[in-house]
């Protein structure tokens, strides 16, 4: 097949294209589906597209007119990279003056965009999940689709590991059931389980499906910046703002800096500090998190993109999306927690093909060094973590049904058949299908009752909704991000600054002063659910601090450090940060042990706060949270004892006011995996987890209603709301697949349970060493001044109120 | 747990109340009823069967203690007029020989009519009998041989211990000549208070009452 059109426009532009875009184009032309991997900043964007132009070149030569109608749906999960893909797909059809015209379709697309649309669609289509969603809660949409020959999923990884990605799986049954012909590609960054996110989205045709791996190596070198003395008694995020002269050394020297930190906090805090060391900075230095408003966050990527600026402090929110080209250095603030990630953030820089990616990393506590050493070995052996998809989430699966409901209506056998093509709802029974069509239609045994779960009817064998308040309320809350209690900033004349977690304000008295946005705040007022403020000249204020974004290491990073430690026991002492960190691993030994890879830690000691016991699996800190409560319950089978419990991604401590028997413990199989899943559900409060996690889900379910724009509930009460439910299905309807769902996320995601009983079976063939210690030892010391504890007690509250009295009157 | 207040012994009860034997008087405070009914008119749907609950609570509570009269000491029914306000008439009339007395609070907007047509007895303000005022608002000044018992605070305490320990409990707060419950809905929240130092706190736990 000739692919003159690519040839064309390559000669046009004096671009030579790479054998992976060459591949891509032939196999898209040749009609197959199949998935393109390949690094950022190399032209996938180009690799696909001219295969879709082709494709519709040559339907035109051969229908002899140019189609009408949607020929290519192109998926990604920004709106920020659609925009980008629209200006490079609208380049194209102007530089060779084509027929084919291209649309957005995203949260941002106005009214009469929408309308536009609807009378006639352009060739090509560029949304997200969401959008692509309400389209199917349009009459008529089968209409829309019937031609549609082409599903791009853009950054597929990127999607893969969220319900968003189950929102994508869904659509595409759906249009493969309207076209059968349908062509589906993704494009992924490299992850562990490339093989499987390919089979998720092509489904059953993914053996015939191609592969094609860009054959481009990205060089990334890492750094990291080492203080000038070494603390040996590292304290969590005592050491990053230490570090600041040393960053300005680094954005002087560079053209352009993104400046990456894991919290929101953490990114006002480093604005914040970099400017109080450089005042000149101010106007070269700007800031960029999900809390700022979007107008803001235009601005920022509009001047990096134009090299107005020196860095940008940021936080995830830039992970993804447009390039900037004028970067050339990124800065990584505190551990990285994942080597994807790291990889990813460091590719933000070196643009150019054959360009070095050059990342420094910054330690928060001098332990952290460690990681530095660790990401450069795990990016050398190319060790990436696996997406884990979702499945079985019948809260998505609840929200696409009321949609098709709104729309044409379905009919439930043909539904069924789609959705078990789906890799999230293979293993879907009749049964369970019928308890979703009874939940929309009746609200199911628990709900009956309520006339506003009765959502859906059914007619002559279709299921539909009639009731028009009920499909709004639907459209406006579809979607499968749900927010967290968030309240909007503005200036009291009006001005939209972001928004801030409720939580955070209601701790405020109006006067407080915050820092947001890089400003000085005076909280004014609440009113309306938006937070009143104004300037302040007081530059004393708390930064707030947002809930989430505590992620645990990764399975991989957790085994490189441990690695890498181990290589330090060895003697095997090449890298620099190795060698920086010798004098606190020299004191570890010195006053406890330093373990290698065949033993696992565990100190004690005794204070005026009571007994502590810290453990070493470095596994990160949600294996550790399960591990924790898993070794207090054992421990408690001796006696009657209430722990409170810390932990970081190294390891975790169980602190008593009464002596904690850890030697006998040890000695009658503290860590043995016989019965962990019993242990595990007797242990952890596995109701109160899964009652938080049910919030999200009963959220997408429709079982709360964030309700309209501009009045929005407060989450205070939705909170309350979506508790309740749980607690009713908890008490009268135990086989609730909603309820089920909520514990099945909680083992997977977040106790993490597999990778839980693989840190169990790796412990109970190493040694475990108990040590006493006199003193703190470097790797207890960040863990004991952790403020966050988790508790556990199997006393009743009767006797522990009886024992802190006691503990009182002696004070 | 017994109390002295003024004249008479009161009981403090763990399900949240207060029980004078002498003359066989029941105190409760703060049940907000119809909390969940009025949730739901505002788009919060809050299920049936976690609000029945306190109608049972309170069922048995009377069945187990036997009072002549209860006296209700306001934020009865936290919402307009809802079909839960018959749940709640309907234990009212299970109990005819009981005298209900109900001091409003601030949350009790329903139409005289809906009470009295239950026969339940309602005081603006507040209630005094012997030495005894009983109020929905705490009060400020209290005439000296005079003791107030109150509600609308929901009073509850954090207790810390060694080892980072800490429990939030609901309690009984006695200052100077004032005593305050704590709320007997479930649909409440709690509000820490931080007692003087000569103040009794008397915390709610699973099975008994206990000074702290």
């Amino acid at each position: 097949m000739e692919m003159q059109v690519a040839k064309n426009w390559f000669a046009y532009k004096k671009w030579k294209p790479h054998p992976f875009q060459k591949q891509t184009w032939q196999y898209i032309a040749e009609g197959y589906s199949g998935m393109l991997n390949a690094p950022t900043g190399y032209g996938k964007t180009y690799a696909i597209w001219f295969g879709v132009l082709q494709d519709f070149l040559t339907r035109t030569k051969n229908e002899k007119k140019t189609p009408k109608g949607l020929h290519c749906l192109w998926i990604t999960p920004l709106r920020a990279l659609s925009k980008e893909i629209e200006n490079a797909a609208k380049a194209v059809s102007e530089d060779l003056n084509l027929p084919y015209t291209i649309g957005l379709r995203t949260g941002d697309t106005t009214a009469k965009e929408k309308a536009a649309h609807k009378k006639q669609m352009p060739h090509a289509l560029i949304t997200t999940p969401e959008s692509m969603h309400l389209m199917l809660a349009q009459k008529e949409y089968g209409e829309t689709f019937r031609n549609l020959q082409f599903v791009i999923v853009d950054e597929w990884h990127e999607l893969l590991g969220s319900k968003r990605g189950v929102q994508v799986e869904l659509a595409l049954s759906r249009l493969r059931a309207i076209n059968p012909a349908l062509k589906v590609w993704g494009i992924s960054a490299t992850i562990g389980n490339l093989k499987e996110a390919k089979d998720i989205l092509l489904g059953e045709e993914s053996d015939k499906g191609i592969m094609v791996k860009a054959d481009i190596e990205k060089k990334i070198q890492i750094e990291t910046v080492l203080p000038d003395t070494l603390e040996k008694f590292p304290w969590a995020g005592h050491l990053g703002l230490k570090l600041g002269n040393k960053v300005l050394d680094i954005i002087r020297k560079s053209n352009s800096t993104l400046v990456f930190t894991n919290t929101r906090f953490q990114a006002e805090t480093w604005y914040r500090h970099l400017l109080d060391l450089e005042p000149n900075l101010a106007g070269l230095l700007a800031l960029h998190h999900g809390s700022l408003g979007e107008d803001t966050r235009k601005w920022v990527e509009a001047a990096l993109h134009d090299g107005k600026l020196k860095a940008v402090v940021c936080t995830s929110s830039l992970d993804l999306g447009v390039d900037f080209r004028p970067v050339d250095t990124v800065v990584q603030v505190g551990s990285p927690k994942g080597i994807a990630r790291f990889m990813q953030r460091a590719g933000r820089s070196g643009h150019q093909p054959g360009a070095t990616s050059k990342i420094y990393f910054v330690p928060t506590h001098s332990l952290e060094i460690i990681e530095g050493s660790a990401m450069r070995y795990a990016v050398k052996n190319n060790k990436v973590e696996d997406r884990i998809p979702y499945i079985r989430s019948f809260d998505v699966l609840i929200q696409y049904l009321v949609t098709l409901a709104i729309s044409d209506g379905f009919k439930p056998e043909e539904i069924f058949q789609e959705v078990k093509q789906t890799h999230c709802y293979q293993s879907i029974t009749w049964d369970e299908f019928a308890w979703c069509l009874a939940f929309i239609t009746t609200g199911g045994k628990s709900l009956y009752a309520y006339d506003e779960f009765h959502k859906v009817i059914i007619e002559n064998g279709i299921y539909k909704v009639t009731n028009r308040r009920i499909a709004m309320q639907h459209r406006l809350s579809m979607g499968t991000i749900v927010s967290s209690g968030m309240l909007q900033i503005k200036f009291v004349t009006g001005k939209y600054l972001g928004t801030i977690e409720e939580w955070f304000i209601s701790r405020l008295k109006p006067g407080d002063v915050f820092w947001f946005a890089g400003k000085n705040l005076e909280y004014v007022r609440i009113k309306d659910m938006t937070v009143q403020v104004r300037a302040s000249a007081s530059n004393k204020g708390i930064i707030p601090s947002w809930q989430g974004g505590k992620m645990p290491l990764s399975t991989q990073l957790a085994a490189t450090i441990r690695h890498q430690l181990n290589e330090y026991e060895k003697g095997n002492i090449q890298d620099k940060e190795l060698k920086f960190l010798a004098p606190l691993l020299e004191e570890q030994k010195r006053r406890s042990v330093m373990p290698n890879e065949q033993q696992l830690l565990i100190e004690k000691m005794k204070t005026r706060e009571g007994c502590h016991v810290f453990v070493y699996p470095f596994e990160g800190r949600f294996v550790h949270e399960g591990m924790a409560a898993i070794m207090a319950n054992r421990i408690a089978l001796f006696k009657p004892i209430t722990f409170s419990i810390a932990m970081n991604d190294y390891g975790f401590e169980l602190l008593s006011d009464q002596d904690i028997p850890i030697e006998e413990a040890v000695d009658s199989d503290l860590f043995t995996t016989s019965h962990l899943n019993d242990d595990i559900i007797k242990s952890v409060n596995t109701t109160e987890m899964a009652k938080r996690r049910f919030r999200d889900i009963a959220s997408i379910a429709g079982l709360v209603f964030t309700g309209f724009p501009g009045k929005q509930v407060k989450t205070k009460h939705l909170q309350a709301s979506s508790k309740l439910f749980f607690s009713v299905f908890e008490d009268y309807e135990k086989d609730n697949l909603l309820l089920k769902e909520a514990y099945d996320e909680l083992y997977d995601f977040q106790l993490e349970i597999v990778r839980l009983r693989n840190a169990f079976e790796r412990i109970e063939k190493q040694e475990i060493i108990v040590k006493n210690l006199e003193r703190f030892s470097p790797f207890s010391f960040p863990i004991f001044t952790e403020r966050w504890r988790e508790k556990f007690s199997n006393e009743d509250i009767e006797t522990r109120v009886q024992r802190i009295k006691a503990q009182m009157e002696k004070a | 747990m017994q109390l002295q207040l003024g004249k008479h012994s009161y009981h403090l009860l763990n399900e949240k109340a207060l029980f004078r034997a002498s003359d066989k008087t029941l105190i409760i405070a703060d049940l907000h009823l119809g909390k969940a009914q009025h949730f739901r008119k505002h788009g919060i749907y809050v299920p049936q069967q976690s609000a029945e609950r306190d109608y049972e609570r309170l069922t048995e509570l009377i069945q187990s203690v036997e009072p002549k009269r209860i006296i209700l000491l306001g934020d009865l029914f936290h919402s307009t007029l809802n079909h839960e306000w018959i749940m709640f008439c309907d234990v009212v009339n299970m109990h005819k020989k009981i005298e209900f007395i109900l001091i409003l609070g601030n949350h009790d907007i329903l139409k005289e009519e809906h009470y009295t047509q239950v026969c339940l007895q309602v005081k603006r303000g507040f209630l005094e009998e012997e030495d005894i005022i009983f109020s929905h608002h705490p009060l400020k000044k209290i005439p000296k041989n005079k003791f107030c018992i109150a509600g609308h605070i929901h009073p509850g305490v954090v207790l810390h211990g060694k080892g980072r320990q800490s429990i939030k409990l609901p309690c009984f707060h006695l200052s100077q000549n004032q005593l305050i419950l704590p709320a007997f809905g479930s649909l409440t929240g709690l509000q820490i208070i931080a007692p003087g130092k000569e103040d009794g706190v008397f915390v709610v736990t699973t099975n008994i009452v206990m000074e702290v």
